[in-house]
């Protein structure tokens, strides 16, 4: 699945916007697993991720970016942390891979900053 | 620091060190600067509420973000929002006098008691204040020195700033704001945690943007001023040609307070 996933044109982008490509294959791999792992829990590959988070006005048909669709994904994010067992600074960071990925891709989903030290 | 060295090192400051605070006594630095530009008919044009994020709600705060608002409204210690005050003219015509008895307006320009009490303020300054496009205008034109004064004050005080936007609406009732004020940016204050930022972001020659005369006949450098004002440090090292660096910042940041790649 994973390197299926590495070669997907959204994660691909993701990859050269945030210069993943350059990483180390361990780190990459690191990424590709969180992204992955996230997917399988909400049952959506990457383009119907994206695609959720948009919506089409109902006058106009015209595409927008659904701050209701970010919430629901912020709420499928913390779940898939909880779920995962991650607290502290792991939680932010790991839930912060998947909004990576969103936004590399056109969503700006905003979640939580880790500013304890 | 010297004045060319605030404007050169002034930038958008996006990641700020989120656990120190800033001292007060900058804060009031930076009131006072605004409290000090350039104002016409000598009016409070600029208002200001100064919030600390630690104080305020979490979920207030969440909720005055927009799209453009993100993790720097997390990390800013400071949160100064600025307000235009569409009531300038009031009290503009003694304000005017008073200007005229300390001399700071002079009858060698024309002014007298009764060219304010005539003309200055019922036909120039009352016209202006209620006319639905230049009043706002002019709200928007003075406070915005303020703001430009206050956040070169903060950088002088050491500090980073970023201007950015937020939830008017929200912002309007927790800070129990009139009416009668115009919401323009948020100003966050903090100490920067990313250095130099990366370096000064890239502007035009002046000759793009500027003229002698006439539109069309650009304002040419000279080279030996242009010298000068980079060894005064108002022109810096730019980030073009360092994205390297800055790409490897940004990580370290970002791994830093667990935020987004």
């Amino acid at each position: 699945m994973s390197v299926e996933l590495q070669q997907h044109e959204r994660v691909r982008a993701w990859f050269a916007g945030a210069h993943h490509d350059e990483l180390p294959e361990a780190d990459q791999q690191r990424y590709l697993d969180l992204l992955d792992g996230f997917l399988a829990r909400i049952g959506k590959d990457p383009d119907e991720l994206v695609a959720f988070c948009f919506l089409r006005k109902k006058d106009t048909g015209e595409r927008f970016l659904s701050q209701k669709r970010r919430v629901e994904v912020n709420e499928m994010i913390d779940g898939w942390v909880v779920a995962n067992g991650w607290t502290e600074k792991d939680a932010v960071r790991m839930a912060n891979v998947v909004r990576g990925f969103l936004t590399h891709n056109g969503v700006l989903i905003q979640g939580k900053v880790w500013t304890k030290g | 620091m010297e004045f060319k060295q605030v404007v050169g090192t002034r930038r958008t400051t996006r990641f700020f060190e989120p656990n120190k605070p800033v001292e007060r006594a900058k804060i009031q630095a930076i009131l006072e600067a605004a409290n000090r530009c350039s104002r016409s008919v000598n009016a409070d044009y600029a208002k200001a509420v100064v919030c600390y994020r630690d104080e305020m709600d979490p979920e207030v705060l969440e909720a005055m973000k927009t799209p453009t608002t993100t993790v720097q409204y997390d990390l800013a210690p400071v949160a100064i929002y600025w307000f235009g005050d569409t009531e300038f003219h009031v009290g503009a015509e003694g304000r005017l006098k008073h200007l005229f008895d300390l001399g700071a307006l002079a009858p060698t320009h024309g002014w007298s008691h009764s060219y304010v009490e005539e003309v200055a303020y019922p036909q120039v300054v009352e016209g202006i204040a209620k006319d639905p496009v230049l009043g706002p205008w002019m709200v928007n034109v003075e406070t915005g020195l303020a703001m430009c004064q206050a956040m070169l004050a903060a950088v002088d005080e050491g500090l980073g700033v970023a201007l950015s936007a937020y939830n008017f609406a929200l912002g309007k009732e927790i800070l129990k704001v009139p009416d009668t004020w115009i919401p323009m940016w948020v100003m966050l204050v903090g100490y920067s945690a990313e250095g130099d930022a990366g370096g000064q972001r890239p502007r035009n020659p002046l000759s793009a943007n500027y003229f002698e005369g006439q539109v069309g006949n650009p304002f040419n450098e000279d080279p030996a001023v242009t010298q000068q004002l980079r060894d005064a440090g108002m022109i810096q090292e730019s980030m073009e040609g360092r994205e390297a660096q800055r790409r490897q910042q940004i990580r370290e940041l970002a791994d830093r307070f667990g935020l987004p790649l």
